[in-house]
């Protein structure tokens, strides 16, 4: 069984970086701007426009995490076998399942812009439970594989 | 689904790492297989059987559980 569309191991690294990178980034922005992004959402037009700076930046910003959590969530593992495929496929299901029950719930409980910022937050969410869930089972299976070291001996 | 995989692999001596290899797979997954956590696909179950020249039913065998 071949895994597809998937990105190479090392693209996992090009994530990470893109995710760090975006850090600094930000909390420069939010010194020198504060509630300047949160304006820009808020205005709806009146003072904020399309491709302004602000907007621009919340386009840089946004696609430097999104693209970092597809990369990191989406690379191959070093072997990329069926059990891996199928760890993949549990925690995509689950991470799905987590996230729009969470989204449910808060949308019942919230509403203007709480709603509007949980949704926002929805961008990146399922991805991250995704990245988090995947990585909690890999890390599992081999400390259940390395507890079994000594039958590797025979 | 239960296997003789271990005994399998003692009578041949090998390690679970030079069974994976054989047949494209983690360690991790042969040691999964051994201790009935993942069940294997038709292909790498054949595979399997093809390292030990036996056939597959002589390595997996059903359980009452799974009928």
């Amino acid at each position: 069984m071949k895994a597809k569309y998937l990105f190479p191991y090392s693209s996992r690294y090009l994530g990470i970086g893109l995710i760090l990178v975006h850090i600094p980034i930000k909390l420069l922005w939010d010194h020198f701007y504060p509630n300047g992004y949160d304006q820009h959402i808020s205005s709806s037009g009146s003072t904020g426009f399309l491709f302004s700076a602000p907007h621009l930046f919340f386009i840089g910003t946004t696609l430097m995490v999104l693209v970092g959590l597809f990369l990191v969530a989406f690379s191959r593992e070093r072997v990329e076998d069926e059990q891996i495929i199928q760890l993949r496929l549990d925690s995509l299901r689950w991470a799905i399942y987590l996230n729009y029950a969470i989204l449910l719930f808060s949308l019942i409980f919230t509403y203007g812009n709480d709603s509007n910022h949980i949704l926002m937050l929805n961008i990146w969410l399922p991805l991250l439970f995704f990245i988090l869930r995947f990585q909690w089972v890999i890390y599992r299976l081999n400390r259940s594989a390395r507890s079994n070291d000594s039958d590797t001996r025979l | 689904m239960k296997n003789n995989l271990h005994v399998e692999r003692a009578i041949k001596k090998l390690t679970q790492a030079e069974l994976a290899d054989k047949v494209g797979v983690s360690r991790q997954t042969i040691n999964s297989i051994e201790s009935n956590k993942y069940i294997p696909s038709t292909l790498l179950s054949l595979k399997i059987a093809r390292v030990f020249g036996k056939s597959v039913e002589e390595i997996f065998q059903l359980e009452k559980k799974d009928l």
